[in-house]
């Protein structure tokens, strides 16, 4: 059995977010104070300024930064903006309730914010990440939940109203739903020893009745395609506070293989965030060589499968290992292999005989 | 069996009458536009060249208001200018080619032509007699009424009347075919249009609908007029030259007053013996003393046998000298006669040496501007002539050679541009302001230039805002003080004006309050058209009117980014005081502060800042 190490973790991310947003809005108000047109440094974003670290492994903003002035009659509008959403978000982490993009596009409305759409909020939410150097879950802003978790996991509630609840994440079939009172769960303890991300819903509810669970001491957790952020949240905690290792599988395509890279090292969308990787996480299929291996049914690939190779072949991440080889052969054989392809040897077939075999394979990668 | 065909001379008359599609006379809504706009610029060329401040008064009614156009109108154009003395009202009125204009100055009309085709119009279209008031004096008002005889050119006077008045001034009332209907809203324009250029004059207007249009005068100082010069060596044709050469043929003087004191005191008489024998007699001992002009004048009273109340009366026609006979219109008879010259007497060598001419070089130096004596014989030089040529013996081919060699010699100077008018730039610029009372307004009057020996000058303004209301460039074209109405899309004017990228200078083209007005002089304009409504694109016209545009555009532009910037300022303002308040109260809940921040005067330093920018 694995015991979470520290429990105050979550209570001091919180604490962090907070003092930090506390020291934006007093900086504001001592510009006021002073008579100074307060403004706010914000890393830039732009494609000039995304690099790969190979040190981290993922992507990372370089060190431009553009002002955003409250003089500057163009900038105003968003500077107040971005103010009003550490405002907000400050409201939010106190009172933790959470919400989603969408939410917060409404709730501006009540501060006659008057953002054009919801695009322009969602830009302000990014840019507020920027700021912080945190994720919008760290903040309360979550997205639709669409991926779920199962297995032997026991977790602690620190949402309002279940604060110190418990629960085993093992006793409903369907898989729990990871949301924001999952995210922000203390992780109590468990007696998997792997974590399984699987790309698809079907195959999950596969995973479940035929007790991967148990029989290979998991973790399954569903990422609904790729993976939202608060699931790459959830699993790299898992990684670092549980130490259990992270394999996923996918469906034998280059989009399941970028899925995969994804969780292990970000996207360049979220290079202004940390946190959301985990290096050690293997891609273990389906491989484009699995594809003749096990003798899948295959599906040719359109223009835009072809488009998507050779654009991953310029990412630096693609440049060695498997990830280089099995987008070589992707490439090459112009076909792919749903994860459900195995169905046709049996239901079972994929947690009878690929499973195993690809887990011990894993192992040695 | 041979085929007979008749040669037969027309008159004047006769020939307008045939084309006067020509003049602007063909139809019934051109021709009544056109109508007034001959009386109402011969009124203000009169006044002009007297120096008078223009009132005229205009009106047009309807004979009978309940018919449908076209129909018959009475145009009625009165002014406050010189008059016409008496004796020349019948032919100024009454013949076509007959006028004062002749002389090469900027004047709004040539030669006077356009008012007699309107009168000659509409005697055409209502067989109506032209009733004319002329008080030339400021004590007697004659009062005719004539018809046009079509086919001898000639005046019919059907009445003539006198009546003592104060008033100064011509009144001119014709009966036409028109159609107001139709020609109302040009009419309008242009009265309306004609004040715009003419701020010193006062123009009244009453429609045949009742309305008044009343467009005072608003400016108190006139232009200085136009001094009469002569023409440069390359505007000149082979006609010109021809007849010039009549002209100093006819160095025949005047015989006013003026003349006849100085005849009696060359020849040193008293007025009680000034008879024409005692003139004859006097002049026999004088002779080699007197002036050229005097000696003229004597000559033809030898011939004539006449006294200067006869003398006159007459016009010389003709000084014929292969049949030795002089030709002459008698006023009071009307008609032609001819009297004969003794080949013997030195009065008939007097006026053979004036009838021959002058020599090549004198004629350049003293008919032409901008030709010096050494200019002058350079050029006989130049086109093969010996400078002792007397103009009087040149032949028909010596006049085209003469002509083609006028147009490419290179030593002449450019024209001279006294003989031009422009309105000026501080009575263009009060014209511009009050008339639309703009925002912005500037003006520029360009250094003369000329194009192919015609000198001009083009004058230009430009207006933004205020009480504009159209929308888009709206381009007020004028050529010698006319507003030019039609055929604006093929207009030089307008090719420049469109030709300019107005993004450059700020101005979104198409939804702007811009007003563009432009104003060409010069002796000649060249119009496309005898409809005289569009100039054509000269390169060296063209040239000055982009030249003008860009000047005024950039002052445009000037003042578009100084409203620009009072515009942003305010703005900015707006925003300071929207967004500033939101930020102190999110800010100081964030930060945990209790009190908001003074933020207040951020908001108002932000607005003084920009005042003291402006």
């Amino acid at each position: 059995m694995k015991k979470k190490q520290n429990k105050e973790v979550k209570k001091n991310k919180s604490n962090e977010l907070i003092d930090i947003l506390k020291k934006h809005g007093a900086q504001v108000y001592d510009d006021l104070e002073n008579g100074q047109f307060p403004k706010f440094s914000i890393p830039n974003r732009s494609i000039s300024n995304i690099m790969y670290d190979k040190k981290l492994r993922q992507y990372v903003l370089g060190t431009n930064t553009s002002l955003r002035s409250s003089r500057n009659t163009s900038q105003l509008r968003s500077f107040t903006q971005l103010l009003w959403l550490a405002f907000f978000a400050n409201k939010l982490t106190h009172e933790k309730k959470s919400s989603t993009l969408r939410d917060v596009y409404y709730s501006s409305q009540a501060f006659s914010m008057d953002f054009e759409d919801q695009g322009e909020s969602d830009n302000i939410i990014v840019d507020l990440e920027a700021v912080l150097s945190k994720p919008r879950e760290d903040f309360f802003v979550f997205p639709e939940e669409r991926s779920s978790i199962f297995g032997d996991l026991t977790i602690e509630y620190t949402i309002p109203g279940y604060e110190g609840k418990s629960q085993n994440l093992s006793s409903h079939p369907d898989g729990y739903a990871i949301g924001p009172s999952m995210t922000s769960a203390q992780l109590v303890d468990t007696s998997a020893e792997l974590v399984i991300a699987i790309e698809k819903g079907g195959l999950f509810t596969r995973f479940v009745e035929e007790q991967v669970d148990k029989k290979f001491k998991s973790i399954i957790i569903n990422t609904g395609g790729q993976a939202p952020r608060s699931t790459r949240t959830l699993l790299k905690r898992l990684h670092d506070e549980m130490n259990l290792p992270v394999v996923i599988l996918t469906d034998g395509d280059v989009y399941g293989e970028h899925i995969a890279m994804v969780i292990k090292s970000g996207s360049a969308n979220a290079a202004h965030l940390r946190e959301l990787t985990v290096p050690d996480a293997k891609w273990m299929g389906v491989w484009a060589t699995d594809i003749e291996k096990f003798k899948l049914p295959t599906i040719p690939m359109t223009e835009s499968d072809i488009k998507r190779c050779y654009d991953l072949q310029k990412d630096p991440r693609y440049q060695e290992g498997i990830w280089k080889k099995e987008l070589e052969v992707f490439t090459k054989i112009k076909k792919k292999a749903e994860l459900e392809a195995f169905s046709k040897y049996g239901l079972t077939n994929i947690t009878d005989k690929y499973l195993p075999e690809k887990l011990e394979l894993a192992r040695s990668l | 069996m041979s085929s007979k065909e008749q040669f037969n001379q027309i008159s004047p008359s006769e020939f307008f009458y045939r084309n006067r599609d020509l003049a602007g006379f063909s139809n019934p809504t051109r021709s009544l536009y056109t109508a007034v706009r001959e009386f109402v610029e011969n009124s203000l060329d009169a006044c002009d060249h007297s120096g008078t401040f223009p009132n005229i008064h205009m009106t047009i009614k309807a004979v009978d208001p309940d018919k449908p156009d076209p129909k018959q109108y009475i145009l009625t154009v009165k002014d406050n200018g010189p008059g016409i003395p008496s004796k020349h009202v019948p032919l100024a009125f009454g013949t076509v080619l007959y006028g004062s204009k002749f002389g090469l100055k900027q004047a709004r009309g040539m030669f006077g032509l356009g008012a007699t085709m309107a009168i000659l119009y509409g005697q055409i279209t209502t067989n109506k007699p032209v009733k004319v008031k002329s008080n030339s004096d400021g004590k007697i008002r004659h009062d005719y009424e004539m018809l046009l005889d079509i086919q001898k050119n000639k005046p019919v006077i059907l009445k003539n009347e006198e009546k003592s008045s104060s008033e100064k001034g011509l009144s001119v009332s014709i009966y036409l075919e028109g159609d107001y209907a139709k020609a109302g809203t040009k009419i309008r324009d242009y009265v309306y249009q004609t004040s715009l250029i003419t701020p010193y004059a006062t123009i009244t207007f009453d429609d045949p609908k009742g309305e008044k249009f009343n467009h005072k005068a608003i400016i108190r100082t006139m232009p200085p007029s136009p001094t009469i010069i002569a023409p440069h060596p390359y505007g000149i044709d082979v006609e010109t030259i021809r007849r010039m050469l009549v002209d100093t043929h006819y160095q025949i003087p005047n015989v006013d007053d003026k003349m006849i004191e100085k005849i009696r005191k060359e020849l040193g008489m008293s007025k009680k013996k000034f008879s024409y024998t005692e003139i004859m007699k006097k002049t026999v001992k004088k002779w080699k003393s007197l002036t050229r002009p005097v000696r003229v004048v004597i000559a033809l009273m030898s011939f004539l046998e006449a006294d200067f109340e006869k003398l006159k009366r007459i016009r010389i026609e003709d000084v014929d000298l292969r049949n030795n006979k002089l030709i002459y219109w008698d006023y009071n008879t009307s008609e032609t006669l001819v009297a004969d010259m003794d080949t013997e007497s030195i009065y008939y060598k007097q006026l053979a040496n004036t009838v021959q001419g002058e020599s090549l070089t004198h004629f350049l130096t003293k008919r032409f501007q901008r030709v010096g004596v050494t200019s002058a014989v350079e050029f006989c030089k130049f086109a093969k002539f010996k400078p002792e040529t007397r103009v009087g013996n040149m032949s028909d081919q010596d006049l085209v050679k003469l002509s083609d060699a006028l147009q490419t010699y290179e030593g002449f100077r450019s024209p001279d541009p006294t003989c031009l008018a422009p309105l000026g730039e501080i009575p263009l610029a009060k014209g511009i302001e009050r008339r639309f009372e703009p925002d912005f307004m500037v003006v520029v009057q360009r250094t003369a230039s000329a194009y192919s020996g015609f000198p001009f000058v083009i004058e230009m303004g430009i207006a933004y805002g205020g009480k504009i209301e159209s929308r888009g460039t709206k381009v007020y074209r004028f050529a010698n003080r006319i507003p030019l109405l039609y055929d604006e899309g093929s207009d030089v004017v307008l090719k420049v004006v469109n030709d300019t990228d107005w993004n450059r200078y700020k101005v979104k083209n198409d939804s702007a309050p811009l007003i563009i007005v432009s104003h060409i002089c010069s002796t000649r304009v060249p119009y496309k058209t005898v409809g005289k409504e569009n100039v054509a694109d000269r390169p060296e016209i063209e040239r000055e009117l982009r030249l003008a545009l860009q000047f005024l555009s950039r002052k445009l532009s000037g003042y578009m980014s100084k409203k620009g910037k009072a515009e942003m300022a305010i703005k900015r303002a707006n925003l300071y005081s929207k967004y500033l308040p939101l930020v102190a109260q999110f800010c100081t809940e964030l930060s945990g502060n209790t009190k908001p921040p003074k933020y207040e005067s951020m908001i108002q330093e932000e607005i003084k800042i920009e005042e003291k920018t402006e």
